[in-house]
């Protein structure tokens, strides 16, 4: 198919899925969070904890509502510009998304009207497990879209047998080489942003003194969370790199602007700062430090990290800078969180529960509002590391990209490109508008929980927001 | 068994079940697009408001049916998958546009204040285009995919014959959930509705025999067209009785024969279509995924299906009897 053509498929497939990657995120974490704060209030009955599941989860419906919507041309996009990948890998990418599908879109959509819209109308318990299901539905799309995309990184359990793969062996496929990893990695960073966005959200209105003691609740309750999550992420993250030198030499090599394999008995250096050049198939200039490359990616003193140079240039990625700075903010970002965390933990317990010594930590709190699109940029470049590092293979080592494509003409994948550029900046203007407007009219203080329903009140309860 | 005939078996089923998918999703999901287009007819807020309510609790899962049977389609049958998404690149893209137009309006309603009437618009607008997309889709697979000025004549009515029928949907469905005078409204638009509808499924059922790959060929097997005359008269039955019950104040008569009328026409389509799934194109056989694929399949949505089935049921229970207006 023409080149150009080729192109626009892949730039509208990287446009949709960084456009749509945004708000999952955000459900994912956020919904897991009005699980916990909802089952606070179950438990403890304090009224205040109650609040703070309405409050949040307008959001959340926000947010959701945006996340469907985009999430749509992903499913339908590997048919209508990725024919050939369609039909080549259908028998287990298709099956995968399948169960994504019937298992987990379905069970959070199953749920949801009852979570934002039944509090009237079912005992407390019935509600509770509503939100558990739309939390639980939103980790099951996660890990399963992760199960298929891991499964392009490192293929496994499958055989080509007339020109497409066939399943072998379903566990080997599932459970492929980079699953574990790329299930935590991903669920721990989708945890992370919401977390983020919640503490951030919260030391706003504390830094505002704009209901303080309601906010200092949600505060708590992500930074006690984030203290654990962020480091174990960093952790994750590692154990992700090691795998990648292990399994996709090529992507490894080009993340770290590293060209010459290391000799036996000596360790690769790492670079703090490179540029990678793929036409002079070298680093313009680096900054490397003796030996710490090999003990990053492979947990070894002289353990071989195979260099660009010995990996033919038709199967090396592109967009080196990119991917060699991309990874960096990412990392960067995931450090930073983690100090962040530790940093306020420690500065919490200084205050020993006192309101206004927190409150008086303004540089912190507002350290977490500056922090808010720091998540976001962190799993965009992530993902940027992912999937462009992956390249020039769109199933690693099986099948290449170019070979991937359906034939559709330039001009009609021009006018869906401009159609998702129209509607989507539409929506995430319109997003932002209506999530001011949450936040400014901030919680309301004077809700009180619903009676609980009996049957005869249950089925002419009005629906209420 | 031999390896065939598992796998013909297996392939028969999967052809069966991404069916009843596509019915669960055209009637759900069908009555809430059919009241989203009928909210372009009712001028006054108040009353679309009503309209809204009676499908916010389950629009949305509603909608998922097309997410579960399209993933179940892409995993079953990929070629078929590959095939009608390529193919048919323009009127899926339209889809999705309306799709997105129809599910962000839906939400972003709520918290809109003064630019509610134009959400609303949008919400209409992207509801009618969703339904003729897929009725452009439905007359571009019966008809093999190929062009020609009577494959377009055959696909507008198609296209018309999902709208109205949707709206019949949506205004039966609008006769179960509210009451006074736009219970009143609902059953006028269902009257019209069943005959927009009826007109339009004689001309495709008349089209399907001469345009369609499907054609003669397989009305002429043995027993089919005693099948489908089965059929037909349960679509006729099921049109005398809604048309009698809208006329006799029944609240969920209406829409029980709707969903009759659906389904009756459903199973004609797809006896008609079998064993292809593009008619003329990619048969259910030639299409379908191996043996290991369809039973891991089976065994994973299997189980969940009548678990889906019954949460979505559940939904719907919870929020069962006439909408009442907020007050906030």
């Amino acid at each position: 198919m023409p080149v150009e053509a080729l192109h626009l498929a892949r730039g509208q497939f990287a446009m949709t899925a960084i456009f749509h990657i945004l708000w999952p995120i955000l459900t994912i974490s956020l919904s897991a969070f009005l699980l916990v704060v909802e089952t606070l209030w179950v438990r403890t009955n304090e009224v205040v904890w109650y609040r703070h599941a309405r409050f949040w989860s307008k959001l959340l419906v926000l947010n959701f509502a945006v996340g469907v919507v985009s999430g749509i041309p992903m499913e339908f996009q590997f048919g209508t510009n990725w024919g050939a990948f369609s039909n080549y890998t259908g028998e287990f990418f298709g099956n995968i998304l399948g169960f994504e599908g019937a298992m987990a879109f379905m069970l959070e959509a199953g749920f949801v009207g009852i979570m934002m819209l039944g509090w009237e109308r079912v005992p407390k318990g019935v509600h509770l497990f509503a939100t558990s299901m739309v939390a639980l539905g939103s980790t099951l799309s996660a890990f399963w879209i992760m199960v298929a995309n891991s499964w392009m990184q490192t293929p496994a359990g499958v055989e080509v047998v007339n020109g497409k793969l066939v399943v072998t062996d379903y566990a080997k496929a599932i459970f492929s080489p980079d699953m574990a990893w790329g299930v935590s990695h991903m669920w721990f960073a989708a945890l992370e942003t919401g977390l983020v966005v919640i503490a951030g959200i919260s030391a706003y209105n504390l830094l505002r003194r704009r209901n303080p003691e309601f906010f200092v609740r949600s505060f708590k309750v992500a930074l006690v969370l984030l203290a654990f999550i962020a480091p174990v992420q960093i952790w994750l993250g590692d154990s992700s790199g090691v795998d990648v030198f292990a399994t996709q030499p090529a992507k490894g090599a080009a993340i770290e602007g590293h060209w010459q394999t290391n000799a036996p008995g000596t360790g690769a250096s790492w670079s703090l700062l490179a540029w990678p050049d793929k036409a002079r198939q070298t680093n313009d200039w680096s900054l490397e430090i003796p030996g710490l490359l090999s003990v990053l990616g492979t947990h070894s003193l002289h353990g071989q990290v195979k260099g660009l140079a010995d990996i033919p240039v038709v199967d090396q990625p592109p967009m080196l800078p990119l991917l060699y700075y991309a990874f960096r903010v990412m990392a960067g970002i995931g450090f930073l969180f983690m100090v962040l965390a530790f940093w306020t933990v420690f500065a919490m317990r200084k205050a020993r529960g006192r309101l206004d010594a927190l409150l008086s930590q303004r540089k912190l709190l507002l350290a977490w509002v500056l922090a808010i699109p720091l998540p976001y940029i962190a799993v965009e470049c992530g993902w940027i590391v992912r999937e462009v590092g992956r390249q020039p293979w769109v199933v690693y080592g099986l099948l290449r990209t170019d070979q991937a494509a359906s034939n559709i003409s330039a001009t009609a994948i021009t006018g869906s490109m401009i159609m998702f550029a129209t509607f989507y900046t539409i929506l995430i203007t319109s997003f932002f508008v209506f999530a001011r407007r949450w936040l400014r009219k901030g919680p309301d203080l004077t809700l009180l929980p619903p009676a609980e329903p009996t049957a005869r009140n249950a089925s002419h309860a009005s629906i209420e927001y | 068994m031999n390896p065939a005939s598992t796998e013909s078996l297996l392939s028969h089923a999967w052809f069966g079940l991404i069916g009843l998918m596509l019915v669960l999703y055209v009637i759900t999901d069908g009555f809430d697009l059919g009241v989203s287009i009928l909210t372009l007819f009712r001028p006054k807020e108040s009353e679309r408001n009503l309209m809204i309510q009676s499908i916010g609790h389950v629009w949305d899962a509603n909608e998922t049916w097309l997410v579960a049977l399209g993933g179940a389609l892409f995993g079953a049958f990929p070629s078929a998958y590959a095939m009608i998404l390529s193919d048919l690149y323009v009127p899926i893209m339209v889809l999705i546009a309306s799709m997105i137009m129809r599910g962000a309006a839906i939400e972003f309603r709520h918290a809109a204040t003064d630019s509610k009437p134009v959400w609303d618009r949008i919400f209409g607008v992207g509801s009618l285009l969703t339904a003729i997309c897929q009725g452009v889709i439905l007359g571009k697979i019966l008809t093999g995919l190929v062009p020609g000025f009577l494959h377009l004549g055959f696909v507008v009515v198609t296209a018309i014959g999902v709208v109205s029928g949707y709206a019949l949907l949506g205004a039966t469905w609008l006769v179960k959930k509210t009451t006074g005078s736009l219970e009143q409204t609902a059953r006028r638009y269902s009257i019209t509705a069943v005959f927009t509808t009826v007109t339009a499924a004689i001309i495709v059922s008349a089209g399907t025999l001469v345009i369609s790959p499907v054609g003669v060929s397989r009305w002429d097997q043995h027993g089919v067209l005693s099948i489908l005359i089965g059929f037909a008269v349960l679509a006729a039955l099921a049109v005398c009785y809604i048309l009698y019950s809208v006329h006799m104040g029944s609240e969920h008569g209406p829409f029980a024969g709707s969903a009759i009328l659906f389904i009756a026409s459903f199973a004609g389509l797809a006896i008609s279509l079998f064993p292809y799934i593009v008619p003329g194109q990619l048969t259910v056989a030639s299409a379908a995924s191996d043996s290991s694929t369809l039973t891991f399949m089976l065994f994973g949505i299997g189980i969940v299906f009548p678990i889906m089935i019954g949460y979505n049921l559940y939904q719907y229970h919870l929020f069962r009897g006439k909408v009442v207006p907020v007050h906030h």
